[in-house]
């Protein structure tokens, strides 16, 4: 039985590259290690799905479902995905034995100047609507394992504090 | 395979023969061919229509299909089984010489046997390589003699004053010399077969020296509260780790014996039983390995012992890697994995008679058509597959390997 590290935060704040240097740590400890990244498995399972509430949902019960069976067999799960409604991430908490939820949290200005996929830059000129984190709902969570800010942290600072929550 | 892939045993997976299966304490698997995944100099000759010759090659067994003719290395189970690639060459062979040998049992105590076994297995061989040599096409020809490792390991304590063990004026004091000639009148012989427009390159992949004993590295565990037992080791019978009631709640690291060590950490959600907390491992190892390079020879003398983490001495570290790899006496004393042994420094392998460990620094030599004077290059084993790749003018291939051609 493995655990699985939760990462959540709107897009830009750092979700991904915590992720994969989560990834390269973990694997040379010699850990079997996998990532579930939103876009990955909405752009590889389900090409067509929205973003509506229900089909979000449809998609966060996948990843959970991946990841627990992930977990169970011993491999290392980090998942990165937005999960903007606290029910669904406490659906996960719930479902997975050990979990570890890991708040990105990070200041509007500074995510519209990383804009990593450039959604905000759309976002602003009107032609995106309902953002997370913009002009979309995302609830942050009340009890998370870990906050990270990540406007203050380094990624290295990120990584060692995530495994420190690993028990 | 690093020499003939220019790849590390990191990007290899490939750490040594015996590999732990997927973090478990006790599963383990063995190297052979299947598992190399990365292509070598015969496999990018062969795109190009090159054909090869590979002989005893390790580890070949099972035989994969090459653009040319292969027999297997000394980890083929027997000669029953299939060695050949193409399949029907294993008649040819056995028409030539009868049972093809793979390889010597030598670490016994009868040694007139070792003796007669090497030099029948080293004399056949010569004879099927000199067959090939003669009956078929090649533009690349592979072999290698397993005898003169066996023949180190087995007689090194009969020649050399400094041994510990050193029996003077041994009926079997000249046996290592007398292996030499043996080899080099086969390669003479071997030679003169060959014409005058052939690359000959001698190498080897590791080289070799005195042993001055071993290290029982899992008793030494046992005295630093790293590895727990429920076992009783006082009887003075020596038993295998794997016989071992290991407390694994309570266990730090464990190794493995070997001309170099293996040491494993017990890590929480790596290992079954893992007790090293994530967050700690980097501590932990560090610590560990400070104790290491901290251990003292017999007479309280100081070693060098080497401690190397796979992540940090490859670029990449695939597949089933030890967390650390020892050099116990920069490699002077091998380690026994075994216990219940009176003490931890040992006169003698744990596993059978053995005089020699393996050394850092191989043998290197090439011989160019038209070659008038010799040089001294400075060279590693990631050079080997390179240079070979550039006599072939495959140098855009060469690219992306660690070593450079040397010509």
């Amino acid at each position: 039985m493995s655990f699985v590290i939760w990462l959540t935060g709107p897009s830009g704040a750092g979700k991904t590259t915590l992720a994969h240097a989560l990834e390269k740590k973990l694997r040379e400890i010699g850990l079997n290690v996998e990532v579930l990244d939103g876009d990955g498995i909405r752009s590889k399972l389900y090409p067509d799905l929205g973003f509506s509430e229900k089909e979000r949902e449809m998609h966060n019960r996948v990843v959970v479902e991946m990841a627990k069976l992930l977990s169970k067999n011993g491999v290392a799960t980090i998942v990165s995905v937005i999960a903007p409604y606290k029910k669904w991430r406490e659906y996960a908490r719930k479902e997975i034995g050990r979990f570890v939820e890991v708040y990105l949290r990070c200041p509007l200005e500074i995510r519209i100047k990383r804009d990593p996929k450039g959604l905000y830059a759309k976002a602003l000129r009107g032609e995106l609507k309902g953002l997370t984190g913009y002009n979309g709902i995302y609830e942050e969570p009340e009890n998370p394992e870990l906050i990270l800010d990540t406007d203050k942290m380094s990624v290295e600072e990120e990584v060692e504090a995530v495994l420190r929550k690993i028990k | 395979m690093c020499m003939a892939t220019g790849k590390t045993p990191g990007e290899l997976g490939l750490y040594g023969f015996r590999h732990r299966k997927n973090n478990s304490y006790k599963d383990i698997w063995i190297a052979h061919s299947l598992m190399v995944k990365e292509k070598a100099v015969w496999d990018y000759l062969g795109k190009k229509g090159y054909k090869s010759i590979l002989v005893g090659v390790p580890p070949s067994y099972p035989p994969k299909k090459i653009n040319g003719w292969l027999i297997s290395c000394f980890i083929t189970p027997d000669s029953s089984v299939n060695y050949t690639y193409p399949p029907e060459l294993k008649l040819e062979v056995e028409n030539l010489v009868g049972e093809y040998v793979f390889d010597v049992v030598f670490r016994k105590e009868d040694r007139d046997r070792v003796i007669e076994e090497v030099w029948e297995m080293t004399e056949k061989r010569f004879e099927v390589i000199r067959y090939l040599l003669q009956e078929k096409d090649w533009d690349l020809f592979w072999f290698v003699e397993i005898g003169l490792d066996r023949i180190h390991h087995a007689f090194w304590k009969y020649f050399d004053k400094e041994h510990h063990l050193h029996e003077p004026n041994s009926k079997y004091k000249n046996v290592i010399r007398d292996y030499y000639k043996l080899l080099d009148r086969e390669i003479g012989k071997t030679l003169k077969l060959i014409n005058e427009d052939t690359v000959i390159a001698i190498v080897s992949d590791h080289g070799i020296k005195r042993m001055k004993g071993a290290f029982a590295v899992n008793q030494w565990l046992i005295d630093e509260g790293l590895l727990k037992v429920r076992n009783s080791l006082s009887s003075g019978k020596m038993i295998k780790f794997e016989e071992l009631d290991v407390d694994w709640n309570e266990t730090i690291a464990w190794a493995w014996g070997g001309y170099y060590s293996r040491v494993f950490l017990n890590v929480k959600g790596r290992e079954p039983n893992g007790v090293i907390r994530i967050s700690e491992y980097d501590r932990v190892r560090d610590e560990v390995a400070e104790a290491i390079k901290s251990i003292r020879g017999p007479n309280g003398e100081k070693w060098d012992t080497k401690v190397y983490y796979p992540e940090d001495i490859y670029p990449t570290a695939k597949g089933d890697k030890p967390d650390m790899m020892v050099y116990f006496d920069d490699l002077y004393w091998r380690a026994a994995g075994t216990l219940g042994h009176p003490s931890n420094y040992l006169p003698e392998n744990d596993t059978g008679p053995d005089d020699a460990v393996h050394s850092e620094y191989g043998v290197f030599a090439l011989h160019l058509p038209g070659m008038n004077k010799s040089r001294v290059v400075d060279t590693t084993i990631y050079d080997f597959a390179p240079t070979i790749l550039k006599l072939f003018g495959l140098d855009d291939i060469t690219v992306s390997m660690r070593g450079v051609s040397l010509i």
